[in-house]
């Protein structure tokens, strides 16, 4: 440990998933997927506003201080976008956004159904709200089905088996002033080794390289074998442990929003919860000053290797020549926070003791996880299948069981049954999640959007992360969404909020909450 | 240990106490709880197996995500 000072806790942080679904509709194509994902997010039956606010973004832009001038794409996923298979709509009309009463997006993804959680501070909102928006997306599908005949299915997961892979990207906000170095340096080793409490499990080797490659019959993570760079702004091809893309969604002087691609898209609320809440803390001790004194000699490796390891001793070799289980590397994040952290709010404290007692499984007997942990719960399903139907590892059935276990449907999914039948710890009630397909969670922004959507949802003209523009003349009037905003300010805001009546009086309100001057006309 | 298809050294494994605490206690305040974890039905959970269509993964083809 270096110098450090104290740091605020989960609480103090806000943070997002955004989820890709994988989107199989009976008699279509891949070649069709972006058609029939834009439709799945057009059947969306509730309350909704948009299109979404895309000058505020830009994905070229690298957090490094520059900007790349193409990104890096996959030649054979682009074969599915020949001229000929063009579509008459618009890049924004085929993205078919939806801003949600919730304050979540809802959009299609390239060829995906995509759902962004709203802001939250608690990983109990968060849950909840990645969960909802596997309801609202199973709903959508329902009334695609009715609507069309044909069986549509959704899986939770990031792999097709054949070489196409979609992600499950979480963002945590940052504070600016922590050099680029720092983040990068105290990330690495943690998102490379966290794959042991957040993987979601995968049958066999994607990519036919890298180690362990012909030995693995079953790994970690979903995603690792997509990971070949270290840093890098792409997120389609050439996918980089850390992803430098520089879209903090709030004032650029103060803040960045880490935007990390490498995880799994997670079934188990306990996993999500922990790769979060984990996930956070480490970036509390990076903000407190805190550097780890170790650095990986070759993370994409460790990161395959790790995953890949039949033998769960997991092994990483450090830049210095020493070779540390990943366990004990997670140990020293562990420790550090616990000295560090503990006692800042009941998000950490459960995420440090979940965090101890899970290292400690792994230690002793990984399948005492099996009801927590996405890899376990799914390793253990098919060891059982394999057992009663005297299959070996290598059958090509166990993939399709593999992608059942993501099934969203509650009487196909294999992750489905296990919570059906009380197999899997859960940390919210369907009361919760039903709640949150509807409400935003109360103490950030999103509470603010959710609430602009709800009453004035019809005249917006564009909406996003950062900022409301409502319809006015050639351009729109544009109301600042701040992300400082906490419990309180949501709070009196709301409040405010509640007394206007029209547009006008909405926008003067959100301006001078904001502290900014009343001027209709300013972009 | 020797599961089909796999080796796994549980004798090379550093051997740790393991926490004794209960997931979640009374107490707890506005934090993540767990429910109690009852035990399924094995049988239920190989019926619904059996019913996976086997050449599904193979069928299954999507687009890279951004």
């Amino acid at each position: 440990m270096t110098k450090h000072h104290a740091a605020p806790g989960i609480s103090g942080r806000i943070f997002g998933l955004e989820t890709e679904y994988g989107l199989l509709v009976q008699g279509s194509g891949p070649e069709e997927l972006m058609e029939e994902s834009r439709l799945l997010v057009a059947a969306y039956p509730g309350v909704w506003a948009g299109p979404w606010d895309y000058r505020s973004e830009d994905p070229r832009r690298d957090t490094r201080g520059f900007r790349v001038d193409h990104l890096s794409y996959d030649h054979t996923d682009a074969a599915y976008d020949r001229p000929d298979r063009g579509s008459h709509l618009t890049g924004e009309q085929q993205r078919s956004d939806r801003v949600l009463a919730n304050g979540a997006r809802l959009y299609n993804d390239h060829g995906h159904p995509e759902y962004s959680t709203p802001e939250c501070r608690s990983l109990r909102d968060l849950v909840a709200h990645d969960r909802a928006g596997e309801r609202i997306i199973l709903e959508c599908a329902r009334l695609r089905e009715r609507e069309i005949g044909r069986a549509v299915s959704l899986f939770k997961n990031n792999t097709d088996f054949h070489g196409a892979s979609y992600g499950c990207h979480e963002n945590y906000l940052c504070r600016r002033d922590v050099p680029f170095e720092k983040l990068l340096n105290g990330l690495l080793p943690f998102l490379v080794t966290r794959i042991l409490f957040a993987g979601a499990g995968k049958t066999g080797v994607e990519t036919g390289g890298g180690p362990l490659a012909k030995e693995c019959l079953f790994q970690l993570s979903q995603r690792a074998d997509f990971f070949t760079e270290i840093a890098s702004v792409d997120t389609l091809a050439k996918r980089p442990i850390f992803n430098t893309r520089d879209e903090p969604h709030a004032d650029p002087r103060l803040w960045r929003r880490l935007h990390v691609i490498c995880g799994d898209a997670n079934l188990s609320e306990f996993a999500t919860a922990l790769k979060v809440g984990t996930t956070s803390l480490v970036l509390d001790l990076i903000e407190s000053g805190w550097e780890p004194l170790f650095r990986l000699r070759d993370p994409v490796k460790a990161l395959q290797s790790v995953s890949r390891d039949p033998s769960f001793r997991w092994l990483v070799e450090l830049d210095d020549g020493r070779t540390l289980r990943a366990t004990d590397l997670q140990r020293i994040y562990l420790r550090d926070a616990q000295a560090l952290l503990a006692g800042g709010d009941v998000d950490t404290d459960w995420t440090l003791r979940e965090w101890e007692r899970v290292l400690a499984d792994l230690d002793r007997d990984p399948f005492a996880a099996e009801d927590r942990l996405d890899w376990v719960a799914k390793r253990k399903l098919l060891e059982t299948y394999i057992e009663a139907e005297g299959l070996w590892w290598e059958d090509p059935a166990l993939r399709s069981l593999d992608l059942a276990y993501h099934d969203l449907d509650a009487d196909q999914g294999l992750y489905a049954a296990l919570e059906e039948a009380g197999q899997i710890v859960r940390l919210v009630d369907e009361e919760r999640i039903t709640c949150s397909t509807q409400r935003p969670p109360s103490d950030t922004r999103a509470a603010v959007r959710g609430e602009l959507v709800r009453r004035f949802g019809p005249e917006a003209a564009r909406i996003g992360w950062s900022r409301v523009g409502f319809k006015g003349g050639d351009r729109p009037h544009w109301a600042p969404l701040p992300v400082e905003l906490g419990s309180e300010g949501v709070s009196a805001l709301l409040s405010r909020l509640g007394a206007v009546k029209t547009v006008p009086e909405a926008l003067r309100c959100l301006r001078e909450e904001s502290g900014e001057v009343d001027d209709p006309q300013r972009i | 240990m020797i599961l089909k298809g796999f080796e796994i050294r549980g004798q090379e494994r550093i051997q740790r106490p393991t926490p004794q605490e209960p997931f979640t206690r009374p107490g707890d305040g506005d934090g993540p709880k767990a429910p109690n974890v009852k035990r399924p039905d094995p049988s239920d959970l190989l019926k619904r197996m059996r019913r996976v269509d086997p050449d599904q993964a193979r069928r299954y083809r999507q687009r890279s995500g951004e």
